[in-house]
């Protein structure tokens, strides 16, 4: 399923089609044809509400996300698997007549609101260095969380093209510049780091590269041609701003010396390729090798004592699920107003953000935006400032987030939105 | 250094302004200096380093244009593209402000054989040798060239003739070569240099690995008496060996004939040993505020002692607590307040050593020193030491007189051993929730939920298994719970009965008749009681780490008991058992 495929048939398909049908029966069976998983402040367990989804697709089931009904509620057949797994997950549903679903979608039809069928779980993958614990990641904490099977690759895995097995991938807070998240100056001689820089000086020996800045640009390159070729990209934190320099630095040397025995080169910025980049334009590099940040697209500059900007709340746009069913899909919340968290990259410059695309979020009154989305050949990308929606001034060395504690985290439900976007199936044509 | 020279360089800044100024005014030109100044603080480096370069034309040793280029240039991680303009600086004026930035660029240019030569041009000039080799080892040293670093050091250790020169700087790089022993060598110098030193050394000194402890210890020489003994004191303390270094302290402090420097030494090591929480460290805390106190004058002197005889106390050794308290008594200087302090402190040691009869006598006697709510909670104390003795009756006794919901709880407490249900549960709900610390009110919470249940008023066996259970018998409490749940129906008591027995049979190590135990109460399906068995059964399986066992233990509870106020921890830990949230 590639992601052109799935809009134009949107467009086509208009509202007649229904990607779920359950064969009409008895009176009294018709009392329970369908679960409904409500996504408004009805639901127990927002989060976990993807999870029983992504599940019944994993079973072969089918399903329906009504977007713009109920925040994006969720319409699935009434068997014992799904009531069981909502049961034990905690997950509040509504038993529903066939006839109520209709009243459902007639109610839909009417609306600024839409049915997508939900037909394939995604293959997903994420990016991560081996031996990395599951609690530093928004997402594989999500995931965990909710119960959505992941694998995870890294440098070795996508240069040897794995990557076109996987529908879905995340990448987190890598440093695709290759200069360790510019800690090492900082942090020099603390264990974690020396891991780090072992780890990947190691693997940019074993795949033939001369130092991990030049791994990691191929790395990148690979993601983007996965991109091309219709894979959904979903990258937050440093791996926004850091993939985009990587890709655009192609042919530059934008790693301080410590990183490549090399001095970055002094007119980087002006030597930039960024029609190479997926979602940004004219950044200025960061040239000091000390101050951990990358340069001017993001808008916080969180370890910049100078620059650093205070934390707001984001506001999600509203779109018509009828006009715009991906964006309204990745913006599908209970909350309209999101308070901001900080990280590496934290939001991203409106000024720095090419034309054509879409933001989905940012802070009104601010220069930038916090959650911006693209297409790139075939495939499309998201990307999603910050570290963790709920530890808003994550530093290294924090107590792990649990999940169990924010079922409702409006700011992860939007990473949840994104794992499931790839399962919506193409609406048939209407003929 | 940097600071000084940056001091000069403000002045020159300064000064140029003052020179220029009227010119600015007819010209409003800022000078090349001001411009390169201007350009660097909005961040322009490159062009700002351009800008100073301009000024090193007319005069290649100005400083202040030197540092600023250094300053442009590690802004953009290019210092190492200056050495022409600090070579043409150094020809020009050489300076011990050049000499320092020479060395700093040629270490960013990786010129190890530069340095060197600078280094001992700069010392050639000096009359303190110390300062070029110091800032030539420093930036090795930054640049982890460990052995590079080592021998600035030492040279510079050779050219100052002072034995002890440059010792702290050769203990960190001899750590950082993970000589541990070579470390402690210096250390033992640097102190002689500054005893300000010890603290960085006891530092670096504590993460000596366990293998080369041994051996630095014998260089330390803790026996001594020498300047080795406190550092070598504090780290067996902080090894987990604070008796022994509590005497070592004690043996160098009698040796030592400076009586203000002892003083100093112990009160460091008190300090230290305060903050480890171990019996042993309470011992040897208590051990060394003898000392201190024995070193003191007479009012301070009796506080430091009944801070000993509490540290005793705590640490086991109520014979030297005691011995502390009798010279507070003997004391007659000592402040009324702190008699009082003293006789709650004997109280607390002779309860805690199980001298109960004593204590009483102290209750009896000095009692009325004492606050009415300090005399209170001591006389509860007292009562339940009795009661863990098994002296239900002299803790009644002792119990009666106080009419507080502290009170009431006590001898709800009391009532339920004997077995007198009824009356347990008028007590327990007279003392309400707020008596005592929040775990005792939960305590009491739990028992209150155990007793509810079963209809009889009286029931010794189940009082007679709970004073075992006060007692620490836990094989005696469960087989006493055992016979007091025989013939009680599951709905009135038998589960809750024997789900404690389960619970006490877990705690006790024996997981097989736990796992048994838990499994019959869960098969009894009474509400509340059941749910809790599954669970309890689930935190088990985990504990033995039969993950899927639990987790389908914690399915079946949810899907069966959906309404239990247990199912949200049930799905938290079915969470933690899969991986879904941080284990907590």
């Amino acid at each position: 399923m590639k992601r052109r495929d799935f809009v134009g048939a949107m467009m086509v398909g208009g509202l007649a089609t229904r990607g779920l049908r359950v064969p009409r029966r008895s009176v009294a069976a018709d009392a329970a044809d369908y679960i409904l998983i409500p996504m408004d402040d009805a639901q127990a367990e927002h989060l976990k509400a993807y999870g029983v989804t992504f599940r019944l697709l994993e079973r072969q089931g089918r399903g329906e996300w009504l977007l713009n009904y109920r925040n994006g509620s969720f319409l699935l057949p009434a068997d014992a698997g799904t009531e069981r797994d909502a049961a034990l997950s905690g997950v509040t549903t509504l038993s529903i007549s066939a006839s109520e679903a209709d009243r459902i979608r007639a109610e839909i039809a009417g609306t600024n609101a839409d049915a997508v069928p939900l037909e394939k779980a995604p293959k997903v993958a994420v990016y991560v260095p081996p031996g990395t614990v599951p609690w530093d990641d928004a997402v594989t904490m999500a995931l965990n969380y909710a119960g959505i099977k992941f694998e995870k690759v890294w440098d070795a895995e996508v240069i040897g093209d794995k990557l076109s097995t996987y529908d879905w991938l995340h990448l987190h807070h890598e440093d695709f510049t290759g200069q360790y998240s510019k800690f090492y100056l900082t942090y020099a001689g603390a264990p974690w780091l020396r891991e780090m820089v072992e780890l990947n000086t190691q693997m940019a020996r074993r795949l033939g590269f001369p130092n991990v800045p030049a791994t990691k640009k191929a790395v990148a390159e690979k993601i983007r041609a996965f991109v091309d070729r219709g894979g959904f990209l979903f990258a937050m934190c440093t791996a926004t701003e850091t993939l985009d320099l990587a890709l655009a630095a192609h042919d530059v040397d934008i790693a301080a010396s410590y990183a490549d025995n090399t001095p970055m080169d002094p007119g980087a910025s002006a030597r930039l390729d960024w029609a190479h980049a997926l979602a940004f334009t004219g950044g200025q590099i960061e040239a000091s090798p000390t101050v951990p940040q990358f340069s001017d697209i993001d808008g916080h500059q969180v370890n910049s004592l100078g620059r650093r900007q205070p934390l707001g709340s984001y506001t999600l746009f509203e779109y018509s699920a009828k006009i715009d069913p991906v964006n309204t899909m990745l913006t599908q919340s209970h909350r309209q107003v999101i308070p901001d968290f900080y990280g590496l990259t934290t939001s991203f410059m409106k000024n720095r953000i090419k034309p054509g695309v879409t933001i989905l979020a940012d802070e009104p009154g601010a220069p930038w935006a916090k959650y911006i989305h693209g297409e790139l050949g075939q495939g499309t990308w998201t990307f999603y400032g910050g570290h963790d929606p709920e530890d808003p001034q994550h530093a290294i060395g924090d107590p792990p987030t649990d999940l169990s504690l924010h079922p409702h985290s409006p700011g992860y439900r939007l990473i949840l939105n994104n794992v499931l976007f790839p399962a919506a199936k193409k609406k048939e044509l209407k003929t | 250094m940097r600071y000084v020279v940056r001091g000069t360089w403000c002045v020159v800044v300064l000064g140029t302004w003052c020179v220029c100024a009227p010119v600015r005014l007819c010209a409003q030109q800022p000078s090349p200096l001001q411009r390169a100044f201007d350009l660097e603080r909005r961040g322009s480096y490159p062009l700002a380093a351009d800008a100073y370069r301009v000024v090193l034309r007319t005069d290649p040793a100005d400083q202040s244009a030197l540092l600023g280029l250094e300053r442009s240039l590690s802004a953009v991680d290019r210092v190492a593209e200056m050495a022409p303009e600090v070579r043409a600086g150094l020809v020009a004026h050489p300076s011990p402000a050049l000499y320092g930035l020479a060395l700093r660029v040629w270490a960013a240019a990786g010129q190890v054989d530069s340095m060197r030569a600078t280094a001992e041009q700069w010392a050639a000039g000096e009359s303190d040798k110390i300062v070029p080799y110091r800032d030539w080892g420093d930036l090795l040293l930054q640049r982890r060239d460990l052995a590079g670093a080592r021998r600035a050091y030492t040279l510079g250790r050779a050219a100052s003739g002072k034995p002890e020169a440059l010792s702290a700087e050769l203990a960190q790089v001899a750590q950082l070569s993970g000589d541990f022993s070579g470390s402690a060598r210096e250390w033992l110098l640097a102190q002689k240099v500054s005893p300000g030193y010890r603290g960085a050394a006891v530092s670096a000194l504590v993460q000596t690995p366990e293998r080369q402890r041994e051996e630095v210890l014998k260089i330390l020489a803790p026996e001594s008496g020498g300047d080795g003994t406190f550092l070598a004191a504090v780290l067996l303390a902080q090894w987990g060996d604070p008796l022994r270094g509590a005497e070592a302290l004690r043996r160098a402090v009698a040796a030592a004939t400076d009586g203000r420097a002892g003083l100093a030494l112990v009160a460091g090591f008190v300090e230290q040993v305060r903050a480890l929480g171990t019996r042993d460290a309470r011992r040897a805390l208590g051990q060394s505020l003898e000392l201190l106190a024995d070193r003191q004058a007479a009012g301070p002197g009796a506080r430091t002692r009944l801070e000993a005889a509490r540290a005793f106390a705590d640490g086991g050794d109520p014979a030297s607590a005691r011995r502390m308290l009798a010279l507070i008594a003997a004391d007659r200087t000592a402040s009324g307040d702190l008699a009082v302090q003293a006789v709650r402190t004997l109280l607390e040691v002779q309860i805690a050593g199980g001298e109960l009869e004593d204590a009483e006598s102290t209750l009896t006697s000095r009692g009325d020193l004492l606050s009415i709510d300090d005399r209170g909670l001591l006389r509860r104390r007292l009562a339940l030491a009795w009661m863990r003795k098994g002296e239900l009756g002299r803790a009644d006794r002792l119990a009666a007189v106080d009419s507080s919901v502290d009170g009431a709880a006590l001898m709800g407490r009391l009532a339920l051993l004997r077995g007198d249900l009824k009356g347990a549960k008028l007590l327990f709900q007279q003392a309400g929730p707020y008596a005592g610390t929040r775990a005792e009110a939960t305590a009491r919470t739990a028992l209150l939920a155990l007793i509810q249940p079963i209809e009889a008023d009286s029931l010794p066996a189940l009082g007679a298994a709970l004073l075992a259970l006060e007692q620490g018998d836990t094989v005696a409490a469960v087989a006493g719970l055992d016979r007091a749940a025989l013939g009680l129906p599951p709905k009135s008591g038998g589960a809750q009965i024997g789900l404690l027995a389960a619970e006490l049979e877990w705690a006790r190590g024996g997981v097989v008749d736990a796992e048994r135990r838990f499994k019959v109460v869960a098969a009894t399906t009474v509400p509340a009681t059941a749910p809790a068995a599954e669970l309890g059964l689930a935190r088990l399986l985990v504990s033995l780490h039969r993950g899927p066992e639990a987790i389908a233990q914690l399915e079946h509870l949810i899907l069966t008991y959906p309404r239990s106020a247990l199912v949200p921890e049930a799905r938290h830990l079915l969470d933690e058992v899969r991986g879904a949230v941080p284990a907590t």
